[in-house]
């Protein structure tokens, strides 16, 4: 169970990341497993780098998460791009942000090559422990905790701090929040920039249990869907309920049938979709 | 230096005989202009990797026939495009073959993409030397004559070879199996001729935990999770892909490796991401049919190893030795061929047939095509070490096998030929 958490944790972070951004901007991300792939090839190397700089080995953690956090300094910029395209039909969005994700790509093949990349000792620094007659790594419950935590906090910023209280104003209704004297292009910048933090983290945080490949994103997209149809678009609440349930099921799946793996997850997002087709937490659409 | 009169006489004198002789070979050969190789390489997604090592070992034998005055004083040109899904690959390939007019299309890993291109090598009339590709469905050839295409070795050959090695030295060590395989028919196909090889060779073999991720998954730890439930004594995998160093990682951070026999059939393509940081020793791991570091390889070998090693800072994989193969083999072919055509540059016809049994040196050893077009090749495996100058492992003793005893023979169904077998 804990390996379906573990993964959960990692899905929560990308899945969050999308919702922050569909849910103030309106627009559908697909990048967003590329910010994920990105996260975790520049964690490795961050990593490498800090180690050979003479880092003490356990404060891996903390140089990922930095590299995670100064990575979304791409935010901006691209923000910046997607602006061109917030009054547009949905499918530019699409168009544009799936473009996204095959320029990263090439970014990423450029950078760092096709071989998959890694970080050798660091899985293990944290040792492992026995619960309950299999070995757990610890660096999972890192992982977990970490996860845990940042949606504590998204939990709380959103709902107590100023920023977030502007945030879900200008997701519930933009131009009154703009007649209110809300700076929208700003709100959006950071909002994005911050979705692409949620991304770039789960990535560096992932990858001392993983290698990063290419193609890790794209993999993980399609999951962060199914997380959003059942926890319901734009729901920060929905993305950690729907990661846990993806997690959960996946992992009991394979536990007990392993043949269903993805199918057990595909039928909760129909059943969702056919008796609650806002999702589980979804809010009052306007 | 001083030239001297009478030197350089010399000289000019074996100038104007070497310019007579090539004028003469000039319009023997008809054919003016370089020959065209159109090359098929993966360049995205999970087979990325593969498809760029390829590149190198078509890139090397290029430039070194180049060097040495090209395929019958035609120099080679590469026409390079990307192997992607079935449906596109085949448009490249009638691209290549149409527009840029090449004389040969070499390349293509997947054997999903090899079972559209054989029939469309057939019907373009051009011939195609696959690298990895063959045009197998399940375990059996859906092109048993075919003319224009050439493909690899069958894609259960290194779970045939891992099977006999786990035969061999664990015979009597294990009972219960799991197998954790990509799924899709490789990943399939080589569990069941495991499991069939087990039964043939008298292993009674109790199947714990059948696992199949996707291919190209990178998280396993509710796969490991499972393995750990089921207990098994061995492990079976034919991951080839980055999946491979996650699967072990996660395996070993679970304390799934320690007490666990290993087979890894294919692992070796991404033999430097398996380091010795979480691969144990002791696991039975599988280089296809290349290994970078044969303690007896050929100079050939030594020299693409040491140019590789310089150029990308990595030590090359089995995929290389393909890719250089297929270049070779092409050369060779056109050169046979136009021996027995009294000199002229042969027909496509000709090639074909010179192609049926042609043997050369590849980087691995002697490789060659069997009249059926299925490549030939030498296999390599052996137990995982420790010891060595890298931070991954390698393997030692290494075990080779060749495709006369792993490969089945022409026309012969798997299963069958494995009940054949005198154990």
């Amino acid at each position: 169970m804990l390996g379906g958490v573990f993964h959960a944790a990692v899905l929560f972070l990308v899945a969050a990341g999308l919702q922050l951004v569909f849910g103030v901007q309106r627009i559908l991300n697909l990048a967003c497993g590329s910010f994920y792939a990105l996260g975790a090839y520049f964690g490795v190397s961050a990593v490498t780098w800090a180690l050979g700089a003479g880092l003490p080995a356990p404060l891996f953690v903390v140089v990922l998460l930095g590299a995670g956090l100064a990575l979304a300094a791409i935010g901006p910029p691209l923000e910046r791009l997607l602006r061109t395209i917030y009054d547009r039909d949905e499918s530019f969005q699409l168009l544009l942000t799936f473009a996204l994700v095959l320029m990263f790509e090439d970014v990423i093949r450029f950078f760092w090559g096709t071989a998959p990349y890694q970080l050798g000792q660091a899985y293990l620094i944290y040792g492992q422990w026995r619960i309950g007659g299999s070995v757990v790594p610890v660096y999972n419950l890192v992982v977990i905790a970490a996860g845990g935590l940042i949606a504590l906090g998204m939990g709380w910023f959103l709902a107590r701090s100023r920023f977030g209280r502007i945030v879900r104003a200008t997701a519930e209704n933009r131009e009154m929040s703009e007649a209110l004297g809300v700076d929208m292009t700003r709100v959006y910048a950071r909002v994005f920039t911050l979705g692409v933090a949620l991304g770039t983290v789960g990535g560096a945080l992932v990858i001392p249990a993983t290698a990063a490949t290419n193609e890790m994103g794209i993999e993980l997209i399609v999951e962060a869907f199914a997380v959003v149809v059942i926890g319901g678009l734009g729901s920060m609440r929905g993305a950690f309920a729907g990661a846990l349930i993806v997690g959960l099921m996946k992992a009991s799946a394979i536990a007990i049938y392993p043949e269903v793996e993805m199918l057990a997850v595909y039928v909760v997002v129909i059943s969702v979709l056919v008796l609650r087709p806002s999702g589980l937490f979804a809010r009052a659409t306007a | 230096m001083r030239t001297t009169r009478r030197g350089f006489l010399a000289l000019s004198g074996a100038a104007s005989v070497a310019a007579a002789l090539r004028l003469d070979a000039a319009p023997a050969l008809a054919q003016a202009g370089p020959v065209k190789i159109g090359v098929l390489a993966a360049k995205a997604g999970v087979l990325a990797p593969v498809g760029e090592s390829g590149m190198r070992g078509v890139q090397w034998a290029t430039d070194r026939i180049n060097a040495t005055g090209g395929i019958l004083g035609r120099k080679i040109e590469l026409v390079i495009e990307e192997e992607s899904s079935p449906k596109d690959t085949v448009e490249r390939f009638r691209k290549l073959a149409l527009q840029d007019k090449v004389d040969v299309i070499s390349g293509a890993i997947s054997t999903g993409v090899g079972l559209a291109l054989g029939p469309v090598a057939e019907e373009m009339q051009t011939i195609w030397l696959a690298w990895d590709a063959t045009t197998q469905k399940g375990v059996e050839e859906s092109m048993p004559k075919p003319k224009y295409s050439f493909r690899s070795t069958d894609n259960e050959c290194e779970a045939v070879m891992a099977s006999i090695l786990t035969a061999r030295s664990w015979k009597g060590k294990f009972r219960t199996v799991a197998g954790i395989n990509p799924d899709y028919s490789y990943g399939r196909d080589n569990w069941a001729a495991f499991l069939a090889i087990m039964k043939k060779s008298g292993i009674e073999v109790q199947v714990v935990s059948e696992l199949w991720p996707k291919l190209g998954a990178t998280d396993f730890t509710a796969h490991v999770a499972a393995l750990q439930q089921a207990k098994p004594d061995l492990i079976f995998s034919c991951f080839w892909a980055g999946d491979t160093p996650i699967f072990m990682k996660q395996a070993h951070a679970a304390g799934l490796t320690q007490s666990t026999k290993l087979v890894m059939t294919t692992g070796g393509g991404v033999h430097e991401s398996l380091k010795k940081a979480f691969t144990p020793e002791g696991a039975l791991l599988g280089y296809n049919c290349m290994y970078f570091e044969h303690p007896k390889a050929s100079p050939l070998m030594k020299e693409f190893v040491r140019w590789h090693q310089e150029k990308f800072k990595e030590w090359p994989n089995y995929e290389s030795d393909h890719g250089y193969f297929t270049v070779v083999a092409y050369k060779a072919a056109v050169e046979r061929a136009a021996k027995a055509a009294g000199g002229k540059w042969p027909s496509i016809d000709q090639v074909i047939q010179a192609l049926e049994g042609v043997e050369v040196e590849s980087l691995s050893g002697s490789r060659r095509y069997r009249e059926d077009h299925i490549m030939e090749a030498t296999f390599f495996q052996g137990f995982t070490t420790h010891k060595n100058k890298h931070d991954f492992v390698t393997i030692d003793p290494l075990e080779s096998m060749g495709t006369k005893q792993i490969q089945k023979p022409s026309g012969v169904g798997l299963y069958d030929w494995i009940n054949s077998w005198k154990v």
